[in-house]
């Protein structure tokens, strides 16, 4: 049963991804887990300085972009401790991490 | 194990035929290249990152202008104190109603960090007034941690102007203590 919903989301994802290879269209998350990529979902990194990052996990793929305040300077919120991640960044997809 | 297994094979698949793209030469360019189009991912405080998908693979960076600032539909300024309400001119001596003041606005705003922006007018140095801002920013700051704040002190001197500094008005506007409160 397992395997056959496993065989199924694996040949949907070929069916739709398969649309679009090479993939031209940046813009869109073309996997079943499908979307424009203005819906993703962050969450926050804080890395060794104690500095925030914006973290998504979308599925397969991975997102990490800097914080930053209205100047360009990194904001260091202290919301979490360094070197850990908070927040619903993997809750924009139904994709689950293989590793 | 299956399940993992299947996954990978089926990416296995995806990225074999991804692979096979070619690049895109450009005879005004001696670097070969791919086209990649970014969209735009807004993340929750209003600032815009460039973002792509290219299949497997996710990227994203900051979306910043060529000055190096950052690209906001809206930012997180809670507040704008003019400097001449808070400080006598040339100095960063808070009194006691101002530091009330202060001390209840920090306690009230419940952002987890603020962010201190002292600037000035053009009069006198660029050093004198980076020397000047940075006082005051820090010591907003240090009211801020009196009322079990966090907050950060940044200083911008009059490199960053709000007016113009050939007006009383203007210069008046520009010399101010911004906030940033971070949720």
């Amino acid at each position: 049963m397992t395997f056959m919903k496993a065989t199924s989301v694996v040949l949907l994802a070929i069916s739709v991804a398969g649309c679009d290879v090479p993939k031209q269209n940046k813009t869109v998350d073309n996997f079943i887990d499908s979307k424009h990529l203005s819906q993703l979902k962050a969450g926050i990194w804080v890395d060794p300085n104690g500095c925030d990052h914006w973290i998504i996990d979308d599925g397969v793929e991975g997102y990490l972009s800097a914080r930053m305040d209205r100047y360009g300077k990194p904001v260091c919120s202290g919301v979490a401790q360094p070197n850990t991640a908070s927040g619903a960044y993997k809750s924009g997809s139904p994709v689950g991490d293989i590793i | 194990m299956s399940k993992n297994l299947l996954k990978i094979v089926a990416m296995a698949a995806l990225g074999a035929s991804v692979a096979s793209a070619g690049f895109a030469g450009n005879a005004n360019n001696t670097v070969s290249s791919s086209r990649y189009v970014p969209t735009v991912w807004v993340d929750p405080d209003g600032c815009e990152h460039w973002v792509m998908d290219d299949g497997a693979e996710g990227y994203m960076t900051p979306h910043v202008t060529r000055e190096g600032i950052p690209v906001c539909q809206r930012g997180n300024t809670c507040a704008v104190m003019n400097s001449d309400q808070l400080f006598a001119v040339d100095k960063w001596h808070l009194n006691a109603a101002n530091r009330a003041r202060l001390q209840a606005f920090f306690r009230d705003s419940g952002a987890s960090v603020y962010l201190i922006d002292g600037h000035t007018d053009s009069d006198a140095s660029d050093a004198y007034n980076m020397r000047l801002s940075k006082n005051r920013a820090m010591a907003v700051a240090s009211i801020a941690q009196s009322a079990g704040a966090k907050a950060q002190a940044r200083w911008y001197g009059e490199r960053v102007p709000v007016a113009s500094n050939s007006t009383r008005a203007g210069k008046a506007k520009n010399r101010r203590v911004e906030i940033q409160c971070i949720r």
